[in-house]
């Protein structure tokens, strides 16, 4: 398999997890608790709703805010990180995770007009 | 007797046999009674000299009687229905009691509940005796009540007859123990004040050691004892004195109906309920400040004012909302044509005034609304005082108006719509209008707002209006939560309100309806503030949150916003009708013509006319028909716009441009002239830029060739979570 930066990932929220698994996909979300061995932290979505991201080496940073984490799922529904990125939260706008929730589902529900698959892979 | 007798009666004779003190007794004494119930044998009517009248009651608990209760002003209504007669038996819910300077001992009933009817009962329970409070003091009212010269001869009531209609034997032996005669009429200062003089001077002596008694001694409490014996502890007096900065005997909390001019040494626990701004004035005896608040306890409301120093002394004191102890101010009769408040008086504040924050709020009332539904405005007459609540919809900016007295003020518009679906204007006044902030759609309350019926009906916020936005009240989150379907309007913040929302307006299957099609409906106009949220019952049951769909910017709040593409301004004709159109769009500045974009201007001010340089160092405007030694320049720009469908040339006058270009029309002459470099920099920097632009759009005839003119009236940064939002809405609607 491609690296994950080549590939397609779909967007999606908590409730998507379990159609994706075994499948590359990006996830935004509020990082919640940070595990004390520093390899993994649950992320909750727009909805609410809160999945576990597992890292294959430990933080060293501090994790807190908005992340968007790369990786695959795997069969327990945990996203296997590959990456993640901070988003640096601009204090005046914070990031709206409801509304980024919307929109991820306005991609689901129209794929024929947002592609996005078809364009990245070929 | 006891054929009559009905469980209430009943309740009074277990009442009696199971305490060891009488309700009445207990009452005056300060110990907790719950509910009492008792019998009103006889009411009268305080005629003051100014104001309303008081009503002053006669209660027996079967064994004892009573007469020195005094009827909140808040429950005349209950005389004036006819529901409170002598004879019928009631509950007392709330009770406030004090001692008055001379030590006699008064009930102030606060909430009541009429159990049963005269008609029903009949007949005087039992064979009361005028209660008094100790074995010395029994004589004394009586005493008195047969050396004081009557002075009360204004009172209509005084003969037995008028006030007692239900027999005159009843009322005979009513009267013959005359205990009602022997009290001066507290309620009533104009008599009370003979009266002071009168052997009433003689008793407070024998009723003194009442005042002794540890309850007694913080009357302060004495609002709240009836209902949290634990408040009565001695203790409670400490914060009061320890905090008082004037030497205030911390004895006298009384309630605010108990006030009047006669007495000094009060002190009051009450809520501010609405302070005004500082204001000036200017007249022939001279000039001053002064402010005034409104202040409200269980018993009753009244209205401080303080001038000069004491403004500044109190001023940033006084918190609305906020409880206070309030000693020594001066009282006088209230001006009724400029106060609306349900008190006779009005008090002043002096150099010995103390107002001192009350930790404890506890019992004091907050704010009384009494909101008035949109709807039924108009059915009210003109010049009515009224509460109103309702969502902002939309809010006018602030303008600027020189009233008939020639004072500047500013005022701003907004309109409130509530749960009836109706709109009315509100006009805020003063630094209410400047501080005023729209955004989100507060819901606002006002009370004491003035309906009028300039453009129909209207609603004006005096000063003496308070005005809460977001206010903490069950009736702000209903309108937070209900809107209308048919208003195009929206919906519902939480399941929570929902629920709410539900059990105030809507059946279930209209609830489901509404969710279902409220998709579609809610869109439908544009220029409604639309937010909130919804449930999607019949997609999974998930809360989907939305706000404020459009209005984007914050000065374009007054007129609705018409979103349109610019392919929809060209396939709608736009501009072709009669009169100019207007709409706004999100778009892309792709072009800017940095050619003729700055002109030379004559430099005289409100004068944009371009002048004609004369090559000899002066400048001739045409208008102004002069010649000047220099010009300004002014921008007028032409752009390129793009959105995602189409693009359309626009021009963009002075202030437009200069937001555009982040450039000032002067420094970017000065630039033109001097570095060409920076000069195009400025507009490579804006270029690619995006906004929301305010378009004016007309089909303008130049030499018989027609063409459409945009014109950027107002250029407004991009929020884009509004942006998202407007997006969604219209892929849902598109989708359905």
């Amino acid at each position: 398999m491609a690296s994950i930066v080549d590939v397609p990932k779909p967007r999606i929220n908590c409730s998507m997890l379990s159609q994706h698994i075994n499948r590359p996909v990006c996830f935004v979300g509020r990082v919640g608790q940070v595990h004390p061995n520093g390899k993994t932290f649950t992320v909750s979505d727009g909805e609410g709703n809160t999945a576990t991201v597992e890292l294959n080496e430990p933080l060293d940073t501090e994790l807190s805010g908005i992340v968007e984490v790369l990786g695959v799922v795997s069969n327990k529904g945990c996203i296997m990180a590959t990456m993640h990125n901070l988003l640096q939260e601009n204090k005046a706008i914070p990031f709206d995770l409801e509304l980024y929730n919307q929109a991820l589902k306005v991609i689901h529900d129209f794929p024929q007009h947002y592609p996005f698959q078809m364009a990245a892979s070929g | 007797m006891m054929l009559y007798c009905s469980t209430e009666f009943r309740t009074i004779k277990r009442l009696k046999h199971k305490s060891t003190c009488f309700n009445l007794q207990a009452l005056f004494k300060g110990s907790p009674v719950n509910n009492p119930v008792l019998q009103l044998l006889d009411m009268r009517k305080l005629c003051g000299a100014s104001g309303p009248p008081r009503f002053r009651l006669k209660m027996s608990d079967g064994q004892h009687s009573f007469s020195s209760f005094l009827l909140a002003t808040q429950l005349h209504h209950l005389v004036e229905e006819d529901l409170l007669v002598p004879l019928c038996v009631c509950k007392l819910k709330k009770t406030t009691s004090s001692t008055l300077s001379d030590g006699r001992h008064v009930v102030v009933i606060v909430d009541m509940e009429v159990l049963q009817s005269a008609e029903e009962t009949g007949e005087k329970i039992g064979n009361p005796v005028p209660f008094s409070l100790s074995d010395e003091s029994v004589s004394s009212p009586q005493k008195v009540s047969s050396t004081a010269s009557e002075p009360a001869s204004s009172l209509p009531t005084e003969a037995p007859g008028p006030s007692y209609r239900n027999g005159s034997g009843r009322g005979k032996d009513f009267t013959g123990k005359a205990p009602m005669k022997a009290e001066p009429l507290m309620a009533s200062p104009m008599k009370a004040s003979p009266m002071m003089t009168s052997p009433m001077k003689a008793s407070p002596m024998k009723v003194s050691p009442i005042k002794a008694e540890p309850l007694m001694a913080s009357p302060m409490e004495a609002p709240s004892m009836m209902m949290s014996p634990m408040k009565a502890s001695p203790t409670m007096a400490s914060p009061m004195k320890a905090s008082c900065s004037s030497p205030v005997s911390p004895a006298k909390v009384i309630p605010i109906a108990m006030l009047n001019p006669y007495q000094s040494k009060w002190t009051i626990r009450a809520r501010v309920t609405n302070k005004s701004n500082i204001r000036n004035w200017n007249n022939s005896r001279g000039e001053g400040k002064l402010f005034s608040f409104e202040i409200v306890d269980e018993s009753g409301e009244i209205r401080i004012t303080a001038f000069n120093n004491e403004v500044d002394k109190f001023f940033p004191l006084v918190e609305q909302g906020k409880v206070y102890y309030i000693s020594k101010a001066s009282l006088k009769p209230a001006n009724k044509q400029f106060m609306k408040l349900n008190n006779d008086y009005e008090m002043t504040l002096n150099s010995n005034s103390s107002i001192v924050p009350c930790e404890d709020s506890q019992g004091v009332p907050t704010m009384q609304c009494d909101f008035v539904p949109i709807k039924d405005l108009a059915d009210r007459d003109n010049d009515a005082i009224v509460d109103v609540i309702g969502v902002c919809k939309s809010a006018e900016d602030v303008t600027r108006i020189t009233t008939r007295a020639n004072r500047d003020v500013s005022k701003r518009a907004l309109s409130l719509m509530d749960m009836t679906g109706k709109e009315v204007s509100v006009t805020l006044w003063g630094e209410e209008a400047e501080k005023f902030d729209a955004s989100g759609s507060p819901v606002v309350a006002i009370k004491k707002a003035r309906l009028s019926d300039f453009r129909g009906k209207s609603l004006s916020a005096s000063f003496s209006s308070t005005i809460m936005v977001n206010p903490d009240i069950p009736q702000a989150f209903c309108l937070r939560a209900c809107f209308s379907p048919d208003l195009h309007g929206c919906l519902i913040l939480s399941p929570v309100y929902m629920l709410t929302a539900r059990s105030y307006f809507w059946s279930r299957q209209s609830v489901y309806h509404f969710f279902s099609t409220s998709l579609c409906t809610f869109y439908k106009d544009k220029g409604c503030l639309v937010w909130l949220v919804f449930l999607w019952y019949d997609q999974g049951g998930y809360a989907l949150d939305s706000q404020s769909l459009t209005e984007t910017g914050p000065a374009t709040g007054s007129s609705a916003v018409n979103w349109k593409t610019f392919s929809e301004m060209k396939k709608d004709n736009l501009g072709h009708g009669e009169k100019a159109d207007y709409f706004s769009c999100v778009a892309t500045v792709v072009f800017i013509r940095k050619e003729s974009c700055l002109y030379q201007a004559c430099p005289s001010a409100d004068c944009y006319k371009k002048v004609i340089d004369q090559n000899n160092g002066m400048y001739h405007c045409g208008k102004c028909n002069k010649e000047f030694p220099n010009f300004k320049y002014r921008l007028l720009l032409s752009a390129n716009l793009a959105d995602c469908w189409d693009n359309q040339w626009v021009t963009c006058f002075q202030e437009t441009a200069e937001v555009l270009l982040g450039c000032s029309a002067a420094e970017l002459g000065q630039l033109r002239d001097t570095d060409e470099t920076a000069f195009d920099e400025v507009f490579q920097k804006a270029n690619f830029s995006t906004h929301i632009f305010k378009n004016r759009v007309k089909l303008e005839t130049y030499n018989d060739e027609s063409r459409v003119k945009v014109t950027v009236l107002e250029i407004l940064p991009v929020d884009h979570r509004e942006y998202s939002r407007n997006l969604l809405s219209s892929i849902s609607k598109l989708a359905r």
